[in-house]
C-alpha cells in the first residue's frame, strides 16, 4: 500500500499492514433505555468476530499479548456521540462484513452509528510509564487542508519535524499511540490517531504543545475523549465499570 | 458482480486554479490513466456529475467495484498520482444491501 504521508521519527510503517480499523461513533438510539435483550446477540457477534481475528480493543493493538474484552469509550459527557471506539479487522472486506453482522445483531437498534473504516499505516508507539492506569481514550480524526496541499515538500518536511516534537511530547506525557490508520478512501477524514491516556488533562497539555508547534496550521481535526468501559458494561448501563 | 459502490465528491483546491492549462491537462491525463486501469480490472464508472449548485463540492462520481478493497486500490493509485493534493474530497463506500 502507498502511504498517504511519509514516515517520521515517531511513526514508522506498520508490519501489520492490511489490517483495518473499524471506528464507531455511536449515539444511543433511546437514551436511558438499555434494551437488555440486545446485549446477548451483540456479545455473541463480538465473540465471533474475535474468533475470526478481530482485535476489539486499542489496548491489544498497543500490547498484542493482551486480550481485554471488547472495549469502548464513554464520550457522552463531552460529545454528541455516547460511545466511541476502535476495533481492528483482519482486512477491509472483513471490516464491511463484520459491521453488517454487528448491525444486524442489534447494534443498529441500540445505536445510531457512524462507522469509519481504513487500513493501518503506522505501527503503535508506547509512551513513558504513568503513575496510574490509562483509563481514558482520545480519538483524533484529521485531514490535510488546502494550505498543506499547496505547500512545497521542503515546507511539509519542516512541518513534520515540528509535529514530531509534539508527538514526542505526547509520548513523554505517557500517551500510548495506537499507530495511524488511513481513512481517506471512504471518508472526508484522512487519518485516525488513537491514544490511551491517564486522564483528560493529559490531552489538554498535549494539545497545547501541538498548538505551539503549529500542528493545526495544516490540518483540520475533530477530537473525541472518553472514559474506557467494556462494551458489555455500556450495554448494561454500567459505564462506571472499567475494562 | 460489482457489489461495492464508491461515491466520490470533489472540488478543486485553491491552488489548482493558478495552474497553467497544460499542467492541468498533464494531471488530468495521469488521473484518467488511473481510471482506465480500474476499468480494465473490471470496475464500472457510472459517470461524473456537476453538483456545485447544491453542494459544498463541485462534482460527484460514482463507481462500482468488485469489493471494498478494489475501491481502496483505485483511490490509493489516485492519491499516489497526487489527485488528493489538487482536489478536496469526501468519499463514501457501501456494499449492496442484498449482498448477504
Amino acid at each position: 500500500m502507498t502511504l498517504l504521508t511519509g514516515e517520521t521519527d515517531v511513526f514508522s510503517s506498520a508490519a501489520t499492514s492490511g489490517r483495518c480499523a473499524v471506528i464507531f461513533l455511536s449515539k444511543d438510539q433511546d437514551p436511558g433505555l438499555a434494551k437488555p435483550y440486545l446485549s446477548p446477540p451483540i456479545a455473541d457477534a463480538l465473540h465471533a468476530l474475535e474468533a475470526e481475528g478481530w482485535i476489539l480493543s486499542p489496548r491489544a493493538m498497543i500490547d498484542p499479548g493482551e486480550t481485554p474484552p471488547a472495549t469502548g469509550f464513554a464520550t457522552g459527557f463531552a460529545h454528541d456521540v455516547d460511545l466511541a471506539g476502535v476495533f481492528e479487522a483482519p482486512s477491509i472486506n472483513a471490516a464491511f462484513a463484520g459491521i453488517r453482522r454487528l448491525e444486524r445483531a442489534g447494534w443498529a437498534e441500540r445505536f445510531a452509528t457512524q462507522w469509519l473504516i481504513g487500513p493501518r499505516e503506522f505501527a503503535a508507539v508506547k509512551g513513558q510509564p504513568v503513575a496510574g492506569e490509562r483509563n481514558w481514550g482520545f480519538l483524533a480524526l484529521w485531514e490535510w487542508n488546502d494550505a498543506w496541499s499547496a505547500a512545497s515538500q521542503d515546507t511539509r518536511d519542516a512541518y513534520d519535524r515540528h509535529c514530531d516534537i509534539a508527538f514526542a511530547g505526547d509520548l513523554a506525557l505517557g500517551a500510548n499511540i495506537a499507530g495511524r490508520h488511513r481513512l481517506d478512501w471512504a471518508s472526508s477524514w484522512h487519518h485516525l490517531g488513537f491514544w490511551e491516556i491517564d486522564n483528560p488533562k493529559t490531552v489538554d497539555l498535549a494539545m497545547r504543545e501541538h498548538e505551539r508547534v503549529a500542528d493545526f496550521m495544516f490540518t483540520t481535526s475533530r477530537h473525541y475523549i472518553g472514559r474506557r468501559c467494556t462494551i458489555a458494561a455500556y450495554l448494561a448501563g454500567m459505564t462506571e465499570q472499567l475494562s | 458482480m460489482n457489489g461495492t459502490i464508491w461515491i466520490s465528491y470533489a472540488r478543486p483546491r485553491p491552488h489548482w486554479y493558478g495552474l497553467d492549462e497544460a499542467v492541468k491537462a498533464e494531471h488530468l491525463a495521469k488521473w484518467a490513466s488511473v481510471a482506465a486501469a480500474s476499468l480494465a480490472k473490471g470496475a464500472e464508472s457510472l459517470g461524473r456529475y456537476h453538483i456545485r449548485g447544491q453542494q459544498d463540492f463541485e462534482t460527484t462520481e460514482i463507481w462500482r467495484f468488485a469489493s471494498p478493497e478494489q475501491a481502496f486500490d483505485h483511490w490509493s493509485r489516485l492519491t499516489a498520482a497526487g489527485y488528493n493534493q489538487w482536489f478536496a474530497f469526501m468519499n463514501n463506500v457501501g456494499e449492496a444491501v442484498d449482498a448477504g
